[in-house]
């Protein structure tokens, strides 16, 4: 039988005065009267009763539970110091305290609050405590008077051991104990367990009360339910506080309120935000670009030369290892690597914005409009996630208590543009859009936004039409100064991660794609030496590219970098790169300049007309399959069925809207 | 009769996002208003999911900087039905 059934059944086997089980301990003596600390979690409870029963503890499960309990003597000083008094007060009491685990309350939520139940008013009168000292936090004593508030209802007699001093001064609040004894109706004393304050006035309440009838009962309504009771104990708990508390200090928390009425108001909060987020991608592309060029520079000259210069000085040089070496790896994986001071600049600036609690308000902006169209509240919990990856967001969705929220949040959180998006973003931003660039990316995150908002409402008007949605509130931690050992810390392992993936997924596309380059469809040709657009890798894609013909990106360098973005999106710059190193010189192009190819390739393509071109190819880019990991996961959160449902879903939306930007926009430019 | 814990429970109804905003729509004090959904998540009525912003999907426990994190935690509170 569990507590909670004891305490249901009141089996009449657990009192605090039945000395003689085993895990109820030694205390003071049969006659001695019987005081239990009870309190709160984190009250300071057992700092007390360790000081005032000193080394002369038992401790042992209570009886029948698993609830741990103590039991000590207290010699309690004379209260009466009156030379040559002979009152029971001028002698010492011998006290047994036994320890109750923390409750909040005595109704049984848990083990622990069932026996604190049972012993303090679960028995007969007779066998109940002579007397409860409640142990109240005074920087928290809204949270630690409910038990105090239940237990005035049971006419059961009190004293208030009121700890923390030191931190509410600390926080400011000011505790009138006159004032809150007046209200609580029972004596309240202000003790420092830890520094054992106070201990002599605590005993001496203790006695005093021992000495005089418990206080009436407080009253409470009548034929009143489960939750009309509760609330009439928090109101009078609201009062006691009111009256009894002064808060003086204007902390963080009250600079955080007045600057989340602007942050997080309804038509501000989004404008702010989106500024927010336009300035973290206009300072990353702004700062970053010098030391990416640095880089570029640094992998197409002199590291290539050097490698050039080694193999040929092994004998290797003009070979498939060349090949292999330079324009596959140096060309693939350096051109990646180049991110990595964009990469390091965008961590930083998101881990700031994160450790100052500024994302957290992002959250509410976020939420607030997801529930004005109509989606799932809690969905942009994952979509936020969606942000930094996909992969963690889909199995976010299962915080989604709804099955269907699960599948419609899973097929939206694709369409979120991930960071791997965010290289080829800024690439094609840098190249066709020049001190713009940052204004792109940031148009893109927008886009993103706007295809999640129109796809959700899409599919919630037609799929998941009448689905309810599940009202949602955040408890927002207040604004604090980001710290460097975070921030660094935060920066590090995203940097690390993204770098793995540079070094691990990425280095097999590249071999991959390397090797597709390099196997000729044409015989007569040699391996290794067979030019791209001949290769069964050129000649795939020039399979599919007529269905980008209506988009503006209908060359096979474009389309075949798309395949490769399938597998991953950091895949789509660094297939480029193997693309253009190897091409570049058959069409007299200066090597290592991506940008110029890529652009001469959308000239081309579109018909003149190259920025629309770009928009549409970045918006595919955005809208289509982000990876196979994602599809993975998504297969293992919703099912084969949705997964390839979502797949076509994100294949249409891409190609409609690529082809769709591109027709209107080649009318303007 | 309507005490803190109804209006805060109609307020989490209502959509109000956040505890701050509660308090200031409920007229209770900030402190009555968490100490009320501390008792209303304790109660059952309230159900808390971790905000995972930032955050891996299995908590701080596969956190690599979960060490030298100090970041309060992000709760969401919904009404449980």
């Amino acid at each position: 039988m569990s507590v909670a059934e004891r305490a249901a059944s009141s089996v009449p086997t657990l009192s605090v005065k039945q000395c003689c089980h085993t895990g109820g301990g030694e205390g003071a003596g049969p006659q001695s009267p019987v005081v239990a600390l009870a309190g709160a979690p984190n009250t300071g409870k057992s700092t007390l009763f360790n000081a005032l029963t000193g080394a002369n503890v038992t401790m042992g499960n209570w009886p029948g539970t698993t609830v741990e309990v103590s039991r000590g003597a207290w010699h309690a000083p004379a209260s009466c110091l009156c030379e040559g008094c002979t009152c029971p007060d001028s002698q010492p009491l011998d006290i047994t305290l036994v320890d109750l685990p923390g409750a909040y309350s005595l109704d049984p939520h848990s083990p622990d609050e069932a026996l604190t139940r049972e012993l303090l008013i679960g028995g007969p009168a007779d066998e109940r405590p002579d007397i409860a000292v409640v142990t109240c936090d005074a920087s928290r004593l809204t949270g630690c008077l409910y038990l105090v508030a239940q237990l005035r209802e049971q006419g059961l007699a009190m004293v208030v051991a009121l700890t923390m001093g030191d931190v509410a001064d600390k926080r400011g609040i000011v505790v009138d104990v006159d004032a809150l004894t007046e209200r609580l109706g029972v004596p309240v004393v202000a003790i420092d367990p830890r520094r054992r304050g106070g201990l002599g006035g605590l005993a001496i309440a203790v006695r005093d009360a021992l000495g005089v009838p418990a206080p009436d009962p407080r009253p409470v309504p009548a034929d009143a339910d489960a939750l009309a009771l509760e609330d009439d104990r928090f109101s009078w708990i609201a009062d006691v506080v009111e009256a009894a508390t002064t808060a003086t200090a204007k902390d963080a928390r009250t600079r955080s309120d007045k600057v989340d009425r602007w942050v997080t108001a309804p038509v501000l909060g989004p404008l702010i935000f989106l500024a927010v987020m336009w300035l973290v991608f206009q300072v990353t592309t702004t700062i970053a670009a010098p030391l990416q060029d640095f880089l570029d520079t640094l992998f197409s000259g002199p590291v290539t030369d050097a490698t050039v210069a080694g193999l040929h000085a092994v004998g290797l040089g003009d070979t498939w290892v060349q090949g292999l070496l330079v324009d596959g790896l140096i060309a693939g994986v350096g051109m990646l690597l180049t991110f990595v001071p964009l990469m390091t600049l965008m961590f930083i600036l998101l881990a700031l914005l994160e450790d100052s609690g500024y994302l957290a308000r992002a959250a509410v902006v976020t939420d607030r409009l997801m529930r004005r169209i109509g989606l799932p509240g809690r969905a942009f919990l994952p979509l936020i996630v969606g942000y930094g990856c996909n992969v963690p967001a889909i199995s976010g969705t299962r915080i989604l208590p709804n099955a269907r929220h699960r599948i419609l949040t899973a097929l939206l959180v694709p369409f979120t543009a991930c960071t791997a998006r965010l290289t080829v973003f800024v690439m094609m931003g840098s190249i066709f859009f020049g001190a713009y660039a940052g204004t792109a990316v940031f148009g893109m995150y927008l886009t993103s936004i706007v295809i999640i908002v129109l796809v959700g409402l899409a599919l919630r008007g037609t799929l998941w039409k009448g689905e309810p949605i599940e009202p949602l509130v955040i408890d927002l931690p207040a604004y604090q100064v980001p710290t460097l050992r975070l921030t660094a810390s935060v920066t590090w392992v995203k940097l690390k991660g993204f770098l793995q993936t540079a070094t691990g997924i990425i280095l097999v596309t590249v071999i991959g794609v390397w090797l597709l380059q390099s196997i000729p469809t044409q015989p007569g040709e040699a391996f290794g030496e067979v030019p791209v657009q001949d290769s069964v890798y050129g000649v795939a894609a020039q399979a599919i590219t007529p269905v980008f013909a209506p988009a503006g990106f209908n060359s096979w360098q474009s389309a075949s970098t798309l395949v490769v973005g399938f597998v991953a999106k950091e895949a789509v710059i660094s297939s480029w790169a193997q693309t253009y190193a190897v091409a570049e010189p058959e069409e007299g192009g200066a090597p290592g300049d991506l940008g110029v190819a890529v652009m001469n390739t959308f000239v081309e393509s579109s018909g003149g007309h190259p920025i629309p071109a770009a928009l549409a190819f970045m918006i595919f880019l955005l809208a289509y399959t982000p990876c196979v990991a994602t599809v993975a996961t998504q297969w293992r959160e919703i099912g084969g069925r949705w997964t390839l449902f979502g797949v076509g879903l994100q294949l249409v939306v891409a190609w409609t809207l690529a082809v769709a930007v591109f027709q209107v926009g080649r009318l303007f430019w | 009769m309507s005490g803190p814990l109804t209006a805060v429970l109609a307020q989490v109804e209502a959509g109000t996002p956040t505890l701050v905003e509660i308090a200031r729509r409920t007229g209770l004090s900030e402190e009555v208003t968490r100490a009320a959904v501390d008792h209303l998540l304790r109660s059952g009525r309230l159900a808390a999911d971790q905000v995972p912003i930032g955050c891996p999907p299995g908590g701080c426990g596969g956190c690599a900087v979960a060490a030298t994190c100090s970041q309060p935690v992000m709760l969401s509170l919904s009404v449980r039905r």
